[in-house]
């Protein structure tokens, strides 16, 4: 196990590394004038130079990324050129209301996926059907439609929720409450669907099981049939999606964010991006690149632990 | 069987979704009387003085610094931090008594030997707006109350630079504080909270307790909150989440209004061509001035209006905006839409069957359709319009390289005659990449820099009609952006900026 775990560790590593310097690379070859891109059309030619020397923007790019590469090592990845906030503190504050609104999503998706998947495995009929269909709509519609359908309604004519922003938590809990609900609601949507789907053909699947039979006819009851055994098997594979979708939601935060205005990673990956704040993009891959590998590395380790044969694999 | 409890699970879930909505219920709306909430479009850039912008970014820098000077919402300067000054009779040494019993929020004192280190840095540093003080030779302080400074030449738009970043007044001690950038040590009205504050996202602004100028501090509270598109801040504003804001888009304005707000709206800009190579250096057929003409005659700048900019603005023909001195309103419709008319001024310049113009182009912030419509309006007269597409920044490096000899953008207006020459009009200005010039532009320009008020105004009339009538620009319209606030806040906007200055919102009176 300590083998596996260390060689997906230096996968990892390796990956990061192949990852930040073609983005480095990239970043810098689209960067184009990057003095005029900060300061505007209105600067002079001097002004945006002086702006350029400053930045080092003079120096070879392989030097400058030399350079960003050993300060990234020490955890220090500049600031931001537009804000002039260090970057690892930008990110470092709004990781957290990230990954407020990506666990919020998982644990959400995952009561929900649960509830609707076994109703419609052990009901059937209309129930499962009308879970069907909503699974349908939930892949179907988008999240940031219905991100925008939850403002009109629920904050804007019902005023039951704000329509943007972000309270902290530890500010005022009833504010976050009403800041993270439609968020977390319009992220969870799609993956609900696709889980309890998958919980439903688990549980389906599960109670046509020979040992499902043998333990009714030795009086089990029905409670601890489903609770105790049939759940803990179709449990696997329902949570591999989610782990999975766990790295989905981190690309669907950022239009979440977005459409709520929420200060979050997603809100600053695209003001960034598109300003072309090339320190804090680079920040924003090395965090999102190594939350990817820790999240897919612990799928691993979870895998590997439920079935030996993936180790060896 | 289990189904029959399935539904009580169910609901239980359902609870956990609907328990926010009984708890919302109970909370109350964003602003209250002592608190201003901002909807702003841009984040601070930095807070160091020597390098703050101006225009979106200006709310940032009054919140926390006090300048030298201040300007009306009419751009007449007033006394702000200096409570007098005088010039010499050549315009080239500024003297100015400074306000006693100032002190920054970190204790130290404020007076001329902070005024000239604030003026020196701001004049080294790297604000978008760093080219204010490029006529300044040198700042002294005579004595603690005392500032001279000497310009290299008359800058009749000094005054109003120290009203803006350029007269910022910093606690130097700030500067060297690794937190410089993001955490501010001004004498404001406000004092950033940083503990409240997100930074790109939110800003947070408490009173300064012990401001000098209380009857200007309006609020205890201040919260600027950084919008990044025109869906975000309309839900925020129908949601009340905001009390006033600057909007990205005039589409939005009948929902704005059905919100209770009150539409300010600002035109700040000019959109059209800019026929840069008057001399005929690049592009040969721009050097004559009946082509420029012709070009001028190809547009249907109402039609264009409509188009580009939703209705939303004022179809011109001339660059000065409408509170400069040199605005005349007769040159907003010196040219007609007159193809017909077009086509015999390009014969008349030996050009009956057209030419082909280079531009550049930036469709990721115009669009495609911009772009078209130009190019379909000249191709009616005969001109071939070939695109060169750039992204981001790139453009302004090919357009003042000088690349083309021509382009499309929305440029500001600027109030003050010199501040605009010096931006679009004077040799050396950044947006006279060809440097144009001759010796009638020359002498109108010596007056406007030279001259008493009224010769200026003169001249910069007279400026203004030539460059129409010599055809130097083909402007389509002024375009409207728009300063919205809710039933509680009173506005008063600010000529040439795009935000109203912080002290001119305030609470309404009820």
């Amino acid at each position: 196990m300590l083998t596996f775990t260390v060689r997906r560790l230096l996968y990892g590593v390796v990956l990061l590394f192949v990852i930040v310097t073609l983005a480095y690379l990239l970043l810098y070859a689209a960067a184009g004038d990057v003095g005029r891109t900060i300061l505007g059309p209105t600067a002079t030619q001097a002004t945006v130079a002086l702006k350029n020397q400053q930045l080092g923007l003079n120096s070879p790019l392989i030097s400058r990324y030399f350079s960003w590469l050993g300060h990234a090592l020490t955890g220090d990845f500049g600031s931001s050129w537009f804000t002039n906030q260090p970057v690892k503190t930008a990110i470092l504050t709004r990781l957290q209301v990230t990954l407020t609104l990506v666990f919020g999503a998982v644990i959400v998706s995952a009561v929900l996926s649960a509830v609707l998947g076994v109703w419609a495995a052990l009901r059937g009929g209309w129930v499962d059907r009308i879970i069907q269909v909503f699974s349908v709509l939930g892949f179907a519609v988008p999240g940031f439609l219905i991100a925008v359908f939850l403002v009109r309604i629920f904050a804007l004519q019902l005023h039951w929720f704000k329509p943007t922003g972000y309270v902290q938590m530890t500010y005022y809990f009833g504010g976050w409450l009403r800041t993270v609900t439609l968020p977390v609601i319009a992220l969870s949507i799609g993956l609900v669907a696709g889980v309890a789907q998958q919980v439903r053909s688990s549980v389906i699947d599960a109670l046509r099981q020979d040992w499902v039979r043998t333990l009714r006819s030795r009086g089990v009851s029905e409670r601890s049939v489903l609770f105790k055994h049939v759940l803990r098997n179709a449990g696997g594979p329902a949570l591999s999606v989610l782990a999975l979708s766990f790295v989905g939601l981190l690309g669907g935060a950022v239009i979440i964010e977005q459409v709520f205005g929420i200060p979050g990673l997603g809100q600053v990956a695209v003001l960034a991006t598109s300003e072309g704040d090339v320190p804090l993009v680079m920040g924003l891959v090395v965090a999102i690149g190594v939350i990817v590998i820790l999240v897919n590395l612990a799928i691993d380790l979870l895998q590997g632990f439920l079935n030996p044969k993936a180790r060896i694999s | 069987m289990f189904h029959r409890k399935w539904p009580g699970a169910a609901a239980g879930a359902a609870l956990v979704l609907v328990g926010p909505l009984v708890l919302s219920a109970c909370g109350g709306s964003a602003g209250s009387s002592t608190t201003l909430t901002l909807g702003v479009i841009a984040p601070a850039t930095t807070f160091e003085a020597p390098d703050m912008n101006w225009g979106n970014e200006s709310p940032y820098n009054q919140a926390v610094y006090d300048s030298l000077v201040q300007a009306s919402p009419a751009g007449v300067i007033e006394p702000h931090l200096a409570t007098a000054w005088s010039y010499n009779a050549a315009r080239t040494v500024l003297t100015m008594t400074l306000r006693t019993g100032v002190t920054f929020t970190d204790g130290t004192p404020f007076n001329a030997s902070v005024a000239v280190k604030n003026l020196e840095a701001f004049q080294k540093g790297t604000s978008n707006n760093a080219s204010d003080l490029v006529n300044m030779a040198s700042a002294t302080a005579v004595s603690p109350t005392e500032l001279m400074i000497r310009l290299k030449q008359p800058d009749p738009a000094f005054l109003t630079y120290l009203g803006e970043a350029a007269g910022s007044q910093e606690s130097p001690k700030a500067w060297s504080s690794p937190t410089a950038a993001t955490v501010p040590v001004g004498s404001g009205p406000y004092e950033l909270d940083s503990k409240a504050t997100v930074v790109g996202s939110s800003y947070a602004f408490t009173a300064n307790p012990n401001y000098w100028d209380k009857p200007e501090q309006h609020y205890s509270k201040i919260v600027m909150n950084v919008f990044t598109s025109a869906t975000t801040v309309l839900d925020a504003i129908e949601g009340g989440q905001v009390n006033a804001a600057n909007t990205f888009d005039n589409t939005t304005i009948p929902q704005i209004q059905n919100a209770g707000f009150t539409v300010y709206p600002l035109q700040l800009n000019w959109a059209g061509l800019s026929l840069f190579d008057r001399n005929g250096t690049m592009s040969g057929p721009l050097g004559n001035v009946k082509v420029r003409q012709a070009i001028n005659d190809a547009f249907d700048r109402t039609a264009l209006l409509k188009d580009m900019s939703d209705g939303y603005g004022s179809v011109t023909t001339q660059i000065f905006p409408t509170n400069s001195p040199g605005y005349e309103s007769s040159l907003n419709s010196y040219y007609s839409f007159d193809p017909a008319k077009a086509k015999q001024l390009l014969a008349e310049a030996g050009y009956p069957h057209g030419f082909t113009l280079d531009m550049p182009s930036i469709t990721a912030a115009f669009g495609e359709a911009t772009y078209a419509l130009i190019q379909a309006e000249l191709a009616n007269i005969g001109i071939k319009v070939n695109y060169t597409d750039y992204q981001g920044s790139t453009i302004f490096t090919a357009i003042l390289a000088p690349k083309y000899p021509a382009t499309y953008f929305t440029l500001e207006e600027d109030p003050i005659p010199w501040q605009l020459a010096e931006f679009i009009l004077t040799k050396d200005a950044t947006f006279n990449p060809f440097h144009s010039t001759n010796s009638t532009v020359a002498g109108y320009l010596d007056t406007i820099q030279t001259g008493s008020s009224a010769q200026a105004a003169t001249a910069a009339k007279a400026l203004n009609e030539y460059v129409v009538q010599n055809a130097w620009f083909a402007p389509f319209f002024r375009p409207q952006s728009s300063f919205v606030a809710d039933s509680h806040t009173s506005v008063v906007v600010q000529a040439g900026n795009a935000v109203p200055y912080l002290w001119n919102i305030k609470p309404k009176e009820s």
